[in-house]
């Protein structure tokens, strides 16, 4: 981690293999429960992320170095890389009695509104299907505290209401989706 | 430096803040709630979705986001975008992400702000060369920006700022020094950018909007106002405007027209966006209780009457989206668009079949009514019930020195222009 934020990123020289595995794993499946996978998210919404890491408005120790270089190419390649990739789920399988009652709290909390009805995002809006719980239950967390970025003040409107409860409950089901 | 008054009110405001956050709908507001208020809200709603109702719930319409890194024009169908005949539209530059509102230098630079990002961009046309300049970096929704007697102004969420001399500087820009400060007390969730224009009084007008979709606002919110740049005085212009980010004055009458977004959640048609004359002091048209004039609201306009209140000139279309607006007064396109108003709409998502996403001319009579609104350019809405339905999306005009109109499309970030030619 340390090599990663001395190391200088060379535009040119840098894959995204190269510069993101060894945080979020091979092809962007990501084995690390704090770090979110990569594969299969929507282009938009990668790029969009590393715009707002580099722009300072979404700021993160290991992420807003490595984005302070990246260009809107490098950007919209890395984009176009990970969205292609195959997202393998972070979490193994899980009793479907558990899948149907906590898909419950994706429709009571909005959440299939804007993330779709498989949770798989669209355009600037997350796939949420298979990513890392506790990834995912620091990110709700942060916007119930309204200390996570937010573009639009969407997510953490949405997370007021979802009580602590429910939030590592919605994580864990989250994870389970293929 | 002068500070708005609002410092010593911050703290009364913060808690008022809390009662702004995101109502669920049947609970009516603070202390002026009417008889038989309902008890304990369910969850609240997130903030575009608050305000909405039961039948809503199942709805999969969601606001669109533009591409940061902006899309080359060369991958875009430009050529299918459209205007009456003798019109012809060119890419004038693309590769400015985020393009938002648009103000002309004395020297003919154009300055370009954003909105979620962070930047103004000045561009210098040389010859048929542009070339553009980040001149300014790490701003806070700097969606406004005005040009007057060689000064940029540059409203961000919080404050405006100003750039003397700014043509002559575009390579090292100068510090901005605050005209004021402290717009956005309570860092409001929703409507902190601002639109800004220099008025024919030497005052600079800007928006301050309603904080979430349909919430009582703040005293100082959903209004449009002026501040002074010599004394940092401001003062207020209308009020009960939710959401204006487009406004210019009418070339005779000098009178102040402004563009609004009405609420969302309550139906595909209801309510209009809208057109608005100010012709006197302290105008107020409504909001949050009664929209388009006509239409009181669900929850805030139960015991109240839209008589009470101002007239919008026109309805403009539901959920539409109009921003920036330009009265015409160039002598390149014939004479009967002299004097017309173009808006930019920048287009619905709170409506299952999409409208906008065009900029609409329209044609007033010498009374200040419409008589004529109708797209005038048109084509960057592909299927009104696809998702996304559009490729582009209209954000401001503006006027240059020939007569010809720019068009900025923060979805790609590109500026198009348009151009008559018998």
């Amino acid at each position: 981690m340390a090599l990663l934020a001395v190391a200088p990123f060379m535009a040119m020289a840098a894959t995204p293999e190269a510069l993101c595995a060894a945080c979020h794993g091979p092809q962007g499946n990501s084995s690390n429960p704090a770090v979110p996978s990569l594969a299969g998210q929507p282009k938009q919404f990668i790029t969009t992320q590393l715009v707002m890491f580099r722009e300072g408005n979404r700021k993160d120790p290991q992420m807003s170095p490595i984005a302070a270089s990246m260009t809107n190419a490098d950007i919209n390649d890395f984009g176009t890389y990970f969205s292609a990739q195959a997202p393998k789920p972070a979490a193994p399988q899980v009793d479907p009695g558990m899948l149907a009652e906590n898909r419950r709290l994706a429709e009571q909390y909005n959440c299939v509104q804007c993330h779709g009805p498989e949770l798989k995002g669209q355009q600037h809006i997350p796939r949420l299907a298979g990513q890392q719980a506790v990834y995912l239950a620091t990110q709700l967390r942060g916007f119930k505290a309204g200390t996570r970025f937010d573009m639009d003040g969407n997510m953490t409107s949405a997370v007021q209401a979802l009580p602590e409860k429910d939030i590592e409950a919605l994580a864990q089901y989250l994870a389970a989706l293929q | 430096m002068k500070h708005f008054a609002l410092a010593l009110a911050a703290a009364s405001i913060s808690s008022f803040a809390f009662a702004q956050q995101p109502a669920p709908p049947g609970t009516p507001p603070g202390p002026l709630a009417p008889p038989g208020a309902q008890p304990a809200p369910a969850a609240p709603a997130p903030s575009w979705q608050q305000g909405r109702s039961a039948e809503h719930a199942s709805s999969p319409l969601h606001p669109f986001a533009p591409h940061f890194t902006g899309r080359p024009a060369s991958q875009l169908p430009v050529d299918k975008l459209k205007l009456p005949p003798g019109f012809q539209v060119e890419v004038w530059i693309d590769g400015l992400p985020e393009a938002r509102s648009l103000t002309l230098g004395d020297n003919g630079t154009v300055f370009v702000g954003n909105r979620n990002l962070t930047d103004v961009y000045a561009v210098v046309d040389r010859g048929g060369k542009r070339e553009v300049k980040k001149i300014l970096k790490g701003m806070k929704a700097p969606n406004g920006v005005a040009f007057s007697k060689g000064t940029l102004y540059v409203a961000e969420r919080g404050r405006i700022t100003r750039y003397d001399g700014i043509e002559g500087r575009l390579d090292n820009p100068p510090e901005g020094k605050v005209v004021i400060d402290n717009l956005d007390p309570t860092a409001q969730p929703g409507h902190f950018w601002k639109f800004l224009a220099m008025g024919p009084d030497g005052k600079l007008y800007f928006n301050i909007g309603a904080p979430g979709n349909i919430v009582m606002p703040g005293y100082y919110q959903a209004s449009i106002n002026r501040v002074d740049p010599a004394t940092g005085v401001m003062e207020r212009v209308a009020e009960g405007v939710r959401n204006s980010v487009g406004f210019d004055w009418h070339p005779k009458t000098k009178q102040l027209w402004f563009t609004n977004h009405g609420r969302d959640w309550v139906s595909d048609d209801m309510p209009n966006d809208t057109l608005h004359r100010v012709s006197a002091k302290g105008m107020n048209f409504g909001y949050p209780f009664c929209h388009q004039g006509d239409f009181l609201d669900p929850e805030f306009g139960k015991g109240r009457s839209c008589k009470e209140f101002d007239q919008p000139t026109a309805k403009l279309g539901p959920h539409i989206a109009p921003l920036g607006m330009r009265f015409y007064n160039g002598t390149m396109f014939p004479a009967e668009y002299r004097n017309n108003i173009f808006i930019a709409m920048h287009g619905s998502w709170n409506k299952t079949s999409k409208i906008g996403y065009n900029v609409t001319r329209v044609v007033l009579d010498e009374k200040g009514g419409v008589t004529k609104m109708e797209p005038f350019l048109d084509g960057f809405l592909t299927d009104p019930k696809a998702d996304p339905p559009m490729w582009g999306r209209p954000v401001d005009v503006l006027v240059m020195r020939d007569g010809s109109m720019l068009v900025s499309d923060d979805y790609n970030g590109i500026i198009y222009r348009i151009s008559y030619k018998k």
